[in-house]
C-alpha cells in the first residue's frame, strides 16, 4: 500500500507493508535511526518521536496509520547547525550515558518544555514515565531537562532560545 | 511489535468482517504483544466519529476517542454546570498504567474491551451507569449497560466481529457528587483496587474494579454510613442471599458470590482491605 507522511518537514511517499509500524519506516525506510527500537512491546519509549505535535510511541503505530499526518523525529532537534537547548541539556548534565534511551527522553523533553517552560522536578519525571533508562541515569536525566528550561528561559524575549528557529517555526 | 501474519491494512468502514479480522483504534495494546491469529487490520478512524458528544441525554464518547482525548474535555453549555463529576474523567484517565505518550493514541472503547479489571475507563463508564452501543456485523444495534460488558479478565460480552461503537453516560449519572479512592503498587502503575462513589440523588452508588475479576456495583436507597457501606462488602463476601436479604444490588458478584483478583499487582488479601477501607471512605465523604 502507499503512504505518504511528512517527516521532519519533508513529505515522503512509500509503497509499504501492511504490517510495517512507523519506527521501522523511519529507521529502515527513510533511514532516520536515531529513533531506537527498543522492547517492541510500548514499555521503554526510545522510540518516542511526535505524530502531529503530540508524542507517541512509534513502536506501537503503523506506518499506514501515519498516512497524510506529520512526524518529527530526534534528527528535526538541531536547527542551523546548532543544538536545541534540551540536546545541549544532555551534553551538559551528562544525560547521553549509554545513549539508547536518549531520543525518545529528548522528544518528551522537548515537548515538556514547549508546554510548559518551568517544570518542576516533579512534572519532568511524570513526564518521562514510561520510558526506561537502561543505564539507571534518571538523575542525570532530570538535571539536563532542567538545563534545557533555565537557558531557555535566560534566553532575551525575541531571541530564539538557542534553538537557531525563526519566530513561528517549530 | 510487528505483527508478521498481518496482511491487510484497510478502514473499517465497508469492511465485511471475518475472522482473523481486528478492530484497529489505537494499537496500544494491539501491537504490544504477539497477535497470531490476525490477518487484517479494520481502523476504526475511518468511521471519523466525534470523540465526545454532547447531548442532553448525556455525554457519548465515541470508541475512537482517545484517552487524553477525555481527559482535556469540558463541557459547554448547562452542562459546564450541572455536571459535578467530570473532574471524574480525569481521575480515571490518570489511573491508567500508561504514560501521556500512551494515552495520545489508546482509545476509551480499547480499553474497556480489553476488560482488563484494572480498566480504569471500564472503572469510570461502569460507574457512571454507562451504557454500550454495539454494532453487529449484520447491521444490527444493541446496547449494553458497562456493569454488565465486561464479564471477567480479557472477556466481554462482544460476540464475534461486534463492534464497540460508543459509550454514553447518562445526565442523571453525571450530575451526582464523586469520591474517587485507587491504590497501585507504585504511584503511576496498574490500579491494584479502585473504587468509586457516586451520590444518586438520595442513594449512592459504589462501584468497585481492579481488585475483582469484574466491576461489582453496589447501590443503596439512602446514603450508607461508613459501617454500613462495607457491611454490604461483608455481606457480598458471604453470599447472594446475604446480600439480597440486606436490599442490596450486587451487581457483578460472580456465582453470587465477591472474588477478588489475583495477579502481581497486588495478592487478594490486600486487594479486599484496601477495597475495604475505600468503601469506608467513599461513603463518609458522599455522606454530608
Amino acid at each position: 500500500m502507499q503512504i505518504t507522511m511528512t517527516v521532519n518537514g519533508v513529505s515522503h511517499t512509500r509503497d509499504v507493508e501492511a504490517r510495517l509500524l512507523l519506527i521501522h519506516f523511519l529507521r529502515d525506510e527513510l533511514r532516520l535511526t536515531g529513533s531506537h527500537w527498543g522492547c517492541d512491546t510500548s514499555n521503554c519509549g526510545a522510540c518516542v518521536v511526535w505524530l502531529d505535535e503530540t508524542p507517541v510511541k512509534s513502536c506501537t503505530v503503523l506506518a499506514a496509520m501515519a498516512d497524510g499526518r506529520r512526524v518529527r523525529t530526534v534528527e528535526d532537534l538541531a536547527r542551523g547547525g546548532r543544538l536545541d537547548p534540551v540536546q545541549q541539556g544532555f551534553a551538559e548534565c551528562h544525560g547521553l550515558q549509554c545513549g539508547f534511551c536518549t531520543p525518545g527522553m529528548m522528544m518528551t523533553a522537548r515537548w515538556l518544555l514547549d508546554h510548559h517552560p518551568d517544570p518542576s522536578v516533579a512534572e519532568i519525571r511524570e513526564a518521562l514515565s514510561g520510558q526506561l533508562c537502561r543505564c539507571t541515569g534518571y538523575e542525570n536525566i532530570v538535571r539536563s531537562v532542567r538545563w534545557a528550561s533555565e537557558h531557555e528561559a535566560a534566553q532575551p524575549a525575541g531571541g530564539d532560545g538557542g534553538t537557531g528557529r525563526q519566530a513561528g517555526e517549530r | 511489535m510487528d505483527l508478521e501474519t498481518i496482511t491487510e491494512y484497510r478502514p473499517a468502514p465497508g469492511a465485511a468482517w471475518q475472522p482473523g479480522d481486528a478492530w484497529l483504534g489505537g494499537g496500544t495494546w494491539l501491537f504490544s504483544e504477539p497477535q497470531p491469529g490476525l490477518r487484517r487490520l479494520l481502523d476504526l478512524r475511518g468511521f471519523g466519529w466525534a470523540p465526545l458528544t454532547e447531548s442532553r441525554g448525556g455525554l457519548e464518547i465515541a470508541a475512537t476517542c482517545t484517552i487524553a482525548e477525555l481527559a482535556r474535555w469540558r463541557p459547554g453549555g448547562p452542562a459546564a454546570v450541572a455536571w459535578a463529576t467530570v473532574p471524574l474523567l480525569r481521575q480515571c484517565c490518570d489511573a491508567l498504567l500508561a504514560s501521556f505518550k500512551v494515552q495520545n493514541m489508546a482509545t476509551v472503547g480499547g480499553n474497556i474491551c480489553l476488560a482488563l479489571p484494572a480498566g480504569a475507563m471500564t472503572s469510570l463508564a461502569a460507574a457512571l451507569d454507562g451504557v454500550t452501543t454495539l454494532w453487529s456485523p449484520g447491521g444490527g444495534v444493541r446496547e449494553v449497560p458497562v456493569i454488565g460488558f465486561v464479564t471477567g479478565p480479557g472477556t466481554t460480552v462482544l460476540r464475534p466481529g461486534e463492534l464497540l461503537r460508543s459509550v454514553t453516560l447518562p445526565d442523571a449519572s453525571l450530575r451526582g457528587r464523586t469520591a474517587f479512592r485507587q491504590a497501585s503498587l507504585s504511584r503511576l502503575g496498574r490500579s491494584a483496587a479502585l473504587v468509586i462513589g457516586r451520590t444518586d440523588g438520595p442513594g449512592l452508588v459504589i462501584t468497585v474494579t481492579a481488585a475483582t475479576p469484574r466491576p461489582v456495583q453496589f447501590r443503596f436507597a439512602a446514603r450508607p454510613s461508613p459501617d454500613e457501606a462495607t457491611a454490604a462488602l461483608d455481606r457480598a463476601g458471604l453470599d447472594r442471599a446475604g446480600l439480597d436479604g440486606a436490599g442490596l444490588d450486587g451487581a457483578g458478584l460472580d456465582g453470587g458470590h465477591l472474588t477478588w483478583h489475583d495477579d502481581v499487582h497486588g495478592a487478594p488479601a490486600w486487594r479486599a482491605a484496601m477495597t475495604r477501607r475505600f468503601v469506608a471512605e467513599v461513603a463518609a465523604e458522599l455522606r454530608e
